[in-house]
Order: C-alpha cells, then sequence, then structure tokens
C-alpha cells in the first residue's frame, strides 16, 4: 500500500493542529490551575455529539462548530465549578473525580447512541490537487480553521490584559492575587476556553473520522505525550509537541504498522517522563 | 474483616501492655470484627454445603464459580489498596500487573510448553520487575507523573501485543492450560489466595511501614524530615503490590478463566478502573474495604446482568448499563462520602464505642487508628500531628536518642 507523501505530510500538518489545539486547553487548566483534568477527551467527545445531534436537525455543520464549543465550555464549567474546584487541593480526588466524570460521559453517549460509528459530514466538500494528489477541502479548512484558534488564542494571553491576567496566575497565584487579580475568575475562563476549544476540536475529527463514545480517548492519551513532551504548562512547547507526536504517529501508522496507532506517542511520554520529566519547554510550575 | 479495630498499632500507652494472645483473644473483638470473621468462615466452608439453600440462594456451582471470581476482583482491588490507597501515588493501570502476571505464564506455558507450576511463580516475578521498572523512575516524581505513566503503560502493552498476535494472540486472546477442573478446585485456590493477600496485607498496612506509607500520604514531607526516604516505600509498596497481582492475574487465567487469557479480562482500561472504584466504594487505605469492594462488586456486576428490568424513559436493559451506575455510585461516594463507605462505618461504631465507654467512666477509649482512617475524619485531631507524634514514638524505639537534643 503506498501512500503519497503528500497524503502523509497532510495528515501531520493536520493532525498536528487539531492535536495542538486539544492540548492547548489541556495544558492552560493544569498550568493555570493545577488540575490535570482527565476529563479533557470527554469534552472533546461532548463537542463531536452535540454537532452530531444539530447536524441531524438539519442545521449546517459549519454552524454547529461554535454551537459544539459553547456545549462543551458549558459542561466544562459545569464540572469545574460543580465538582473539581471543591476538591482542587486534593490532586488524588482531582485525578479520580476527573476520570471517572469522563467515564460517565462516555457511558452516557454509549447507552443513548450505542457503540457504532456515527458520521458528521465534512465542513465542505470536494477536494483540491495538491503536487498531484487529491486532498480533501475539509482536512484544509480544519487545518486553517485550527491554526486560526491557536493564533487568536496567542493573541489573547499575549495582548489583552485578561490573557496577561491568566498568564499572571499561572506564574504565580500570590503574586497575581496582589495585583488584584481574582484568581476564580481566571479559572472559570480558563475552563471555558479550554473546554470549548476541546468541543470544537471535537467536531472536526468528527467531520474527517467518525463519532464514538470512546472517541475522546486517543486525543487524551495524545494530549498527555505532548503536553509532557512541550513542557506540562507550556503553550508554546503544547504546539511544539503536538507536531512532533503527530509527526511521529503517522510515520509509525505509514510505514511501520496501523496497529501501532498512538503506541509511538506513548513511547515518546514514558521516554521523556523518564530522561526529562521537566520537558522540552518546560518552565517552572505554579506555586499552588 | 474489620479486623482493625483491634490489630492495628495505638499509639496510647496501652499498646506496650497487650500481647499476642490478648490482640487474637476474640472475647475483645468488636462486633465488626466478629462479623467479618464469620463472613471468611462462611466463605470458607461453602464448597461443603453445596446443595443447600439458604433466603432462596442455593449453593451450586455456578454460585461457586461467581465466588471465585469475586475473590479473585478482591484480591486485584486489595493490591491497588496496598499501594494507591496507602501512598497517595495513584495508580490507573494496576491492569498491567495482573495482565502481566497472567500473560507471562500464559505465554511460557504456550508456547514453551512450561510447566504451570513453574509459569505462575514466573508470572508473578515477572509482574514485580514490571512494578520495579516503571515504579524506580517514575515514584521519585513529583506531581502527577506516576499516574500519567501507569495509566499508558498497560495501553502500550496492549499495543505491542496487537503488534505480534503470533505469540501473544493479539486483541482476541490466548489459550493456554488450566491448573484446575472442577469449579471447588477453582474455589479453594481463589480461597487461598484471598485469604493469603488478606493477611500479607493487613500484616504489613498495620505494622510500622503501614504508618510510614500513610504518612507519605498525608505529608511526604514530614517523612522526609524523619529521615525517611518516601521513593524506598513507595517502590516497596509497589513491587509488592505487583507481585500480589501478578499471582493473581496468573492464577485467575489458570482457574477461573479455563486457561484463556484475553486483554479485555486483564490488561484492559475498564479492569484497572473498575479496582479503583471497587477500593473507592469499600474504602481506600484500608485494605478491608478493598476487599468488602471488590466481593461486592464483581458479585453485583454478574447478578445485576441477569436482572431482567428495563430503565424507564430510554428503555435499556439495567444490566447493559451497570458501569454508568457503578462510575455514578462512584463519584457520588468519592464526593460525598470520600473515606469509602467501610470506613465511615468502621469510624461511626468506633465514635459510639468511645462515647459509651466515657459514659461508663472508663477512660482509654481506642488509640488512634492511623493505617484506616487517615486524613479523612472530619472533627478530629490532625491525622498529620497524630502521624508525627506516632512515627517519632516509633523512631524512639527503633533508635534511641532520635529526637532528644544532642
Amino acid at each position: 500500500m503506498a501512500v503519497s507523501p503528500v497524503t502523509v505530510g497532510v495528515n501531520v500538518l493536520l493532525l498536528g493542529a487539531l492535536y495542538a489545539v486539544v492540548a492547548i486547553g489541556f495544558t492552560l487548566i493544569f498550568g493555570v490551575g493545577g488540575i490535570l483534568n482527565l476529563a479533557h477527551g470527554a469534552l472533546l467527545t461532548v463537542g463531536a455529539y452535540t454537532a452530531y445531534y444539530l447536524v441531524n436537525a438539519g442545521i449546517p455543520v459549519w454552524v454547529t462548530v461554535p454551537i459544539a464549543g459553547i456545549v462543551a465550555a458549558t459542561t466544562g464549567v459545569v464540572l469545574y465549578k460543580g465538582m473539581l474546584k471543591k476538591v482542587a487541593d486534593n490532586p488524588v480526588s482531582v485525578l479520580i473525580l476527573s476520570l471517572v466524570a469522563g467515564l460517565i460521559v462516555e457511558q452516557v453517549f454509549l447507552v443513548l447512541e450505542g457503540a457504532q460509528p456515527l458520521v458528521v459530514p465534512g465542513i465542505v466538500d470536494g477536494g483540491v490537487a495538491v503536487l498531484g494528489t487529491d486532498i480533501e477541502l475539509n482536512r484544509l479548512i480544519v487545518f486553517a480553521i485550527s491554526w486560526l484558534v491557536i493564533g487568536a488564542l496567542f493573541l489573547f494571553v499575549n495582548e489583552t490584559k485578561t490573557g496577561q491576567a491568566i498568564l499572571a496566575t499561572s506564574m504565580s497565584r500570590k503574586g497575581a492575587a496582589l495585583v488584584g487579580i481574582d484568581a476564580d475568575r481566571v479559572f472559570t475562563l480558563t475552563w471555558v476556553v479550554a473546554a470549548g476549544l476541546a468541543g470544537i476540536a471535537g467536531v472536526f475529527l468528527a467531520t474527517f473520522q467518525t463519532v464514538t463514545p470512546l472517541m475522546g480517548r486517543t486525543p487524551l492519551l495524545l494530549s498527555f505525550s505532548i503536553v509532557v513532551l512541550g513542557g506540562l504548562g507550556s503553550i508554546r512547547g503544547s504546539v511544539i509537541g503536538a507536531y512532533l507526536i503527530s509527526f511521529l504517529d503517522q510515520i509509525t501508522v505509514q510505514y511501520v504498522s496501523t496497529r501501532l496507532a498512538g503506541v509511538s506517542g506513548l513511547v515518546v511520554l514514558v521516554i521523556v517522563l523518564l530522561v526529562r520529566p521537566e520537558g522540552l519547554f518546560g518552565r517552572e510550575l505554579t506555586e499552588g | 474483616m474489620g479486623g482493625e479495630t483491634s490489630e492495628a498499632p495505638t499509639a496510647d500507652e496501652e499498646f506496650e501492655e497487650r500481647t499476642l494472645t490478648d490482640i487474637l483473644d476474640p472475647r475483645g473483638f468488636g462486633w465488626l470484627t466478629r462479623l467479618g470473621l464469620f463472613g471468611l468462615l462462611l466463605l470458607a466452608v461453602l464448597p461443603a454445603l453445596q446443595g443447600y439453600g439458604f433466603l432462596g440462594i442455593v449453593v451450586n456451582s455456578t454460585l461457586l464459580a461467581n465466588i471465585t471470581g469475586a475473590m479473585f476482583f478482591a484480591v486485584f482491588a486489595m493490591s491497588w489498596d496496598m499501594q494507591s490507597g496507602y501512598t497517595g501515588e495513584i495508580s490507573f493501570g494496576h491492569g498491567l500487573f495482573f495482565g502481566v502476571g497472567g500473560y507471562a505464564s500464559a505465554i511460557l506455558q504456550a508456547q514453551m510448553g512450561l510447566d504451570l507450576l513453574v509459569t505462575i511463580p514466573l508470572g508473578m516475578f515477572a509482574a514485580g520487575i514490571a512494578g520495579l521498572l516503571i515504579g524506580f523512575p517514575s515514584l521519585r516524581l513529583q506531581g502527577p507523573y506516576f499516574s500519567l505513566i501507569t495509566l499508558v503503560t498497560p495501553i502500550i502493552i496492549i499495543g505491542l501485543f496487537r503488534f505480534a498476535p503470533d505469540v501473544t494472540g493479539g486483541a482476541t486472546g490466548l489459550f493456554t492450560e488450566t491448573l484446575t477442573t472442577g469449579a471447588v478446585e477453582g474455589y479453594v485456590v481463589a480461597l487461598a489466595l484471598f485469604l493469603g493477600a488478606l493477611v500479607l496485607f493487613l500484616a504489613i498496612t498495620r505494622s510500622d511501614a503501614g504508618i510510614v506509607l500513610t504518612a507519605i500520604r498525608e505529608d511526604e514531607l514530614a517523612v522526609e524530615a524523619a529521615g525517611l526516604n518516601p521513593a524506598k516505600f513507595k517502590l516497596f509498596s509497589f513491587v509488592l503490590s505487583g507481585l500480589v497481582g501478578g499471582l493473581a492475574g496468573a492464577l485467575f487465567v489458570h482457574t477461573y478463566a479455563g486457561g484463556f487469557v484475553a486483554p479485555s479480562d486483564l490488561l484492559a482500561l475498564v479492569v484497572s478502573i473498575e479496582v479503583i472504584i471497587a477500593s473507592i466504594i469499600g474504602g481506600i487505605g484500608t485494605i478491608t474495604g478493598a476487599a468488602i469492594g471488590g466481593l461486592f462488586l464483581f458479585l453485583f456486576r454478574v447478578y445485576i446482568a441477569q436482572v431482567d428490568l428495563t430503565v424507564p424513559v430510554i428503555g435499556v436493559p439495567i444490566g447493559e448499563i451497570y458501569f454508568l451506575l457503578f462510575t455514578v455510585v462512584t463519584l457520588v461516594v468519592l464526593f460525598f462520602i470520600p473515606e469509602g463507605v467501610i470506613t465511615r462505618i468502621l469510624v461511626r461504631t468506633r465514635q459510639r464505642a468511645a462515647a459509651r465507654e466515657e459514659e461508663d467512666g472508663g477512660g482509654g477509649g481506642g488509640g488512634p487508628d492511623l493505617a484506616t482512617d487517615g486524613g479523612w475524619t472530619e472533627g478530629e485531631p490532625s491525622n498529620l500531628e497524630r502521624i508525627v507524634a506516632t512515627f517519632t514514638e516509633q523512631l524512639r524505639a527503633v533508635l534511641p536518642g532520635f529526637g532528644d537534643d544532642p
């Protein structure tokens, strides 16, 4: 099975951008609030199913993208405010509660819709020829939007007052409090942004793969690898980590064996944790 | 079970006067301990009661097989509790140990034709070595890294198994020999493992090592300040838990599972999560809670699948959504009764007994039971204070002059 290098290249670029969107949210929640959110994959699933239900109700796919983001963001805030915030000082409870919450989301969709894969149509139809290889237009659109989102997030965090408040809180909660930043507001905002990004990524993933109750697991696991590789809490590291991981994963799948999908990323995770746990672009974690 | 009230080391002065005979004297047991011992006795004599029925439950080979599986599952849960429940370093992939134990034994038997009496211990040691390989580097790191590594290693192993289906049987599984033939024989093996693991874990967690492990969960810095290396104790509990989990996995494959090893039985994420759920419902950091939670969860799962009841509104059979029910129950338990159901009952009974004793004018009461209720009880003196105090006491006994002014 000869796969054109162009296809592999497009896949790497696309999945890298998509994983980066998921991983940035994951790393934001950890870097700012100190919460390792194991329900992050489930937020992605929520976004994907929202899109599926809306499309079935006759709404065009591109309209479902922001709606799915909002639904996932709401779910994330409910999860944080209703539960995780109250146990935030106990990392063990946070890990178990968020994991169980994620499982509940999976199980709910499993009961409602069953395990069979569901289809969400692409945002746009058709394809274009790139260097003699047909590439779905949908993939290019998803790639472009993902990068727009990442760019917007960079601008937001680095250039606006609110974004700087988020950065400040992640650097030092006490310092941020001293200059009058309301930490609680910042945490909630982080959850809105992160969960919203996960929901949008869920729709994107749904448009060129399928919707299943367990679809959030692989992105969650890859997010681990990505953020640990890039340094837990570093946005720039997440983007670079996402590209390294998606490159490695695609190379493994295309040229070694499809049965090893996802495994190479996890192997990288374990190696990085053992050799350089602070990650490639690691920085000091929050002082809590 | 429920024996910690009288067996646990206590920090007060009475401790020195209690001899082993005192501790083992059944007259001194609380009613919960007696209930637990009665339960164990019932488990032991159950095979002899075949054909009889109690309260509508008939003892037959199906029941024995179900309880066999439940006892294996309880050992899985206890091995998780021994490590994660006590040290607070949560392992999300204890299925790794069960899987490595079961697969190592099965592969050695099926591919190399070794005898089961050789492969089962080898499976156990393979799991212990896996624990060493994973624990040695990752337990030194602060933060959630240990949980992350344990979460992904079983997934990597499943991926590798799928990559080499000729040797491992891939995603479907691998056939191998069985150790036992009848339901009773399997039951006896499981019972021996269950009792052995229970006694071993209770003995260790109620010893000085158990106090150190609980102290690590409460405050690792305090343990370091006392001059002990937390990483060493954490690794000890992880490897020990791996050895027992691996043995349980290997025996499970060759008895209850009928000589068939599959990723979904041992390695899958669901297995690791169910083990955690069982321990949480029973009570983390108690061993007995994990044992009861494990027995309960397994039997509940088996019997709910047979219930012919459909949930109204959504019209789904209740047997299909048992995992959803369990996750929701776990969430509620974890949020509202974080110390677990068994622990809550124990603490309540003990408080009531202490109150009664006070009314009778008898002072003393039960000493702080560090190994069972560490960190979870509200309205009692800080566990950290008690742990550090106990700890200093214990160290003074071992190292004369510790803590004194130079």
